[in-house]
């Protein structure tokens, strides 16, 4: 029986597969970095025994973040190799890009005005202006993290080119910008991607690769009326993934999320225990 | 008087000058810590040596550490005499409370002695103390941390705390990067939180009153 085609697509492989990456390195790194940071909690000791005591946490936080700076410099790459240097610079700006424009401004106010009830739901084109946030703030992240993980890792070689006292710079800087970047993945990202009334209980867009089609017309009108005008609706709606798929990523899912939360409830619990000055 | 013998002449003249070249340009990143003694780092007025180092006033626009008041008490062999009420047999966090609050004793359990040595605690700018610059990196730091240099023994391990007004002025990097990050991340959450609250109430109330999503 031919599954009915009511989902639009969103997401190429590759994306999909930048994204699973990310998920995996960021958790390895989550739980490896909070292990270390809680080291003097008995919670901190307890998660950093499960892989074979501190030493082992500390060098597969420095492996995972090796990996991690790779997949960014690799995914720089792509991103150079996906601009249409021809219509360059023009092509950065569009619908379709992820740049920051005017229109995410307007979006953005719109947005507001709307859960205030001012006004009726912006109509967004392909990203609204919180995706586009979500995508460069992996990038700031990445940028804070990796330079002083970077600094970090081989502490007697870094202080051959800076002083030595850098270094206690260096670890509050990377300390805080990853307690940023959890917290905000922990709270604001999973409720927003998969905890709004519209996407509960899982939002598996990032996935399966696909939006429902109902859902396009609400969230992102433009998109869809463009994709319309354009001719291109048809061949971009396709039928739900397999039902054993669809099981797969949504158990995967909630795994990483029960890891996330665990990490950021046990985090607070702990905050109390923990030595920072 | 052959072409040959000037040009090995002139090598053997190049050979002479060329190691003072590298006397003169000297920098901390040279002095790897083999734990060896450097004419350097013994003769008098090693001092003013030391604060061109990496920690020194000079680098980074004095933005690094600033030389902390170093008391007299620094420069005895037993730091303590003349302590009233010292005995060795009192713990060192009796007294020393900020000193037992960092990394190297709260993560690693590095006691007091394991770079301060035993009683009779020498002052760290004692001539004879290993803590005192001219070797920390060597007599203490490459004890773990092989390879220690004098810019990486530069690292405060009794770090101040980042976000007191004291610190702008003994640490004034330390200070402003970790309140920058401090701002950035709590202004992440101060503008998220609420928003992504809000934001959730206001699909809630759609779905109540039983309209399409986002009505």
């Amino acid at each position: 029986m031919a599954r009915e085609r009511t989902r639009l697509k969103r997401f190429t492989p590759v994306h999909r597969l930048w994204h699973l990456g990310l998920i995996l390195i960021f958790m390895t790194l989550s739980v490896t970095g909070i292990a270390w940071m809680y080291f003097e909690t008995p919670w901190g000791r307890g998660v950093a025994n499960l892989f074979g005591g501190y030493l082992n946490v500390l060098e597969i936080h420095r492996i995972a973040g090796l990996i991690m700076m790779v997949g960014f410099t690799l995914h720089i790459l792509y991103m150079i190799y996906r601009i249409d240097w021809k219509r360059f610079p023009g092509s950065l700006l569009g619908p379709d890009t992820l740049v920051f424009q005017w229109v995410d401004v307007k979006g953005f106010v719109a947005h507001l005005g709307w859960i205030f009830g001012f006004n009726k739901l912006p109509r967004f084109d392909r990203w609204s202006w919180w995706e586009k946030f979500d995508y460069w703030a992996v990038w700031w992240g990445l940028i804070i993290v990796g330079v002083t993980g970077l600094m970090l890792y081989n502490p007697v070689l870094t202080s051959d080119y800076m002083p030595g006292w850098m270094l206690n710079v260096a670890l509050w800087v990377h300390r805080i910008e990853a307690v940023l970047a959890m917290g905000h993945i922990f709270t604001i990202h999973f409720t927003v991607e998969h905890w709004r009334p519209s996407s509960f209980p899982f939002n598996a867009a990032m996935f399966d690769g696909t939006i429902a089609l109902e859902e396009a017309k609400h969230e992102h009108p433009e998109w869809v009326a463009r994709l319309e005008k354009n001719g291109l609706l048809n061949e971009a709606v396709v039928s739900p993934p397999p039902v054993p798929l669809r099981i797969l990523y949504f158990l995967f899912g909630y795994s990483i999320i029960f890891l996330g939360l665990f990490l950021l409830v046990f985090a607070i619990a702990n905050a109390a225990l923990l030595t920072l000055f | 008087m052959s072409i040959s013998r000037t040009i090995i002449c002139l090598l053997g003249m190049l050979l002479v000058v060329l190691p003072s070249f590298g006397l003169a340009t000297e920098s901390p990143k040279d002095m790897a810590g083999t734990g060896y003694f450097r004419d350097q780092d013994t003769r008098p007025g090693v001092l003013e040596f030391y604060r061109q180092l990496p920690g020194g006033e000079n680098r980074l626009w004095g933005m690094g550490p600033k030389r902390q008041v170093i008391r007299r008490s620094s420069f005895k062999k037993d730091a303590h005499n003349g302590v009233a009420d010292f005995s060795p047999e009192l713990r060192c966090q009796k007294c020393h409370i900020p000193q037992t609050k960092d990394l190297h004793g709260l993560r690693m359990g590095i006691t007091c002695v394991q770079c301060h040595r035993s009683q009779p605690v020498a002052g760290i700018y004692h001539y004879y103390s290993a803590l005192n610059p001219i070797r920390r990196h060597a007599y203490v730091c490459a004890k773990c941390h092989d390879g220690a240099t004098p810019s990486f023994a530069s690292y405060l391990v009794h770090e101040p705390n980042p976000i007191v007004s004291e610190t702008r002025n003994t640490f004034p990097l330390f200070y402003y990067a970790v309140w920058v990050m401090l701002i950035l991340a709590v202004g992440v959450f101060i503008f998220f939180l609420p928003y992504t609250g809000l934001w959730w109430i206001r699909e809630f109330i759609t779905r109540l009153k039983g309209r399409p999503n986002h009505g």
